[in-house]
């Protein structure tokens, strides 16, 4: 399978025989074309139209992170996988209240239920957050009674706000984590957080390039301006998987600590060690495999995302109905 | 799969300083290049097939030979490194 490339240390990326070759201070190295996903650029690197036009000719993503480790954006080459039926499907699809809902729902019944099985993991380990689950399964009933998009963001925020409230209890490491704050984070627990969500956006992103639909038309989120919308959509079902369980296990390890942060005035990021120690668990995650239940053979986590972009454009023109991926483990 | 590639190209003729040359370049974009001749990388059995193709059109046969050894993974593949040797193959850089 085609993997992605993380580069940290400053450097120039080239076209060079038609493949990459990245040039640090240090020294050269080359890349194969052919068996890379995309390109993760942390620190500072310097690239050339020559490079961009390559990686469009390769379908290569390039996803950029700033200095403090936000993400900022993505080279997104040139759509390739079109279809104008999907689209056009898609897009009707969001018009359609009754339609949007229905797919809408289906993304936060994904997420509460991952979020669950995360709490139920933690539970049995001897952990009190019977409380948080149980109010997490009323509100999981409600959900299919909410009217509209705003509604569900709403009962999703209440779910999300209980499962945050569990982390205290999961984590046995002393971190103070009052509650969620983003842009920019406050505290250690919130700069993970924001972090891990990003990389989940990102690996989402790579993934629906892949396939026929539209990355900005959502119908969860309100597809805005400047925003790959969609991506934010499918990130909900998978955060909990591959972001929040590598949070709490780092944490509990100890393989991550307040020393991996900076702390400045009033905000909060992680440094470049931080950085690459959760970089490296995540890659390793996306590249564990399942025995998949329908699919009867092994399937990366990453790919797990793909099937779900598959499952949806199956919805969308109308030859089975979606439903997010839950864990069943 | 897990693949190393080894070749050896007879460099006393021009086409054949060519060939390497070629061979290299080609290697370069399906394996990471970690000795001299040497390539090893995880490909899908049809970047395999494409790249064996492509090295078929570049060597002569009677005078040059390329090796490839395979593992359906590369965790039955155990390596040793002695002197120089970091992990070449990493992708975090």
């Amino acid at each position: 399978m085609k993997q992605p490339l993380y580069l940290f240390t400053n450097s120039t990326v080239k076209r060079k025989d038609n493949t990459l070759r990245i040039e640090t201070s240090e020294n050269k190295i080359d890349r194969p074309i052919e068996t890379l996903s995309e390109i993760y650029l942390f620190g500072e690197h310097s690239l050339n139209t020559k490079l961009l036009n390559f990686l469009s000719q390769n379908k290569i993503p390039v996803h950029i992170f700033n200095y403090y480790g936000f993400y900022s954006g993505t080279f997104f080459p040139r759509e390739v996988y079109l279809s104008g039926h999907v689209t056009v499907q898609q897009a009707a699809h969001y018009l359609d209240p009754e339609k949007r809902i229905t797919i809408a729902h289906k993304f936060i019944d994904a997420a509460a239920s991952n979020i669950l099985s995360n709490l139920g993991y933690y539970k049995n380990r001897g952990r009190e957050i019977e409380k948080q689950i149980s109010r997490i399964k009323t509100i999981k009933k409600q959900l299919a009674l909410a009217p509209g998009p705003m509604e569900l963001m709403g009962l999703e925020g209440n779910i999300r706000d209980l499962y945050y409230s569990a982390f205290n209890s999961i984590i046995k490491q002393n971190y103070d984590f009052e509650k969620r704050v983003y842009h920019p984070s406050d505290n250690f627990m919130n700069a993970i957080i924001s972090f891990g969500n990003s990389l989940v956006y990102t690996t989402v992103l790579s993934e629906i390039y892949r396939t026929q639909l539209d990355p900005t038309i959502s119908f969860l989120h309100e597809p805005g301006y400047r925003r790959y919308s969609l991506a934010l959509d499918l990130a909900e079902i998978f955060k909990p998987i591959l972001a929040d369980r590598l949070i709490f296990t780092m944490l509990n390890k100890g393989e991550l600590s307040e020393k991996d942060a900076d702390q400045k005035l009033n905000h909060c990021y992680l440094k470049d060690t931080g950085r690459k120690k959760f970089l490296r668990k995540y890659d390793k995650r996306l590249r564990k495999t399942i025995k998949h239940k329908t699919l009867n053979k092994q399937v990366s986590y990453k790919r797990l995302i793909r099937l779900d972009c598959y499952k949806l454009v199956k919805h969308i023109i109308g030859e089975a109905k979606y439903s997010g991926f839950k864990m069943w483990w | 799969m897990y693949i190393i590639a080894v070749y050896d190209i007879n460099t006393e003729t021009r086409e054949g300083r060519r060939a390497l040359n070629k061979i290299f370049k080609l290697m370069k974009k399906y394996l990471i290049h970690i000795q001299k001749s040497v390539f090893e990388g995880e490909l899908t059995k049809a970047q395999f097939q494409k790249m064996k193709l492509e090295v078929m059109q570049i060597i002569d046969p009677d005078c040059d030979s390329v090796i490839y050894f395979s593992s359906r993974d590369s965790r039955w593949l155990d390596k040793e490194v002695h002197g120089l040797g970091k992990d070449t193959t990493d992708n975090f850089i």
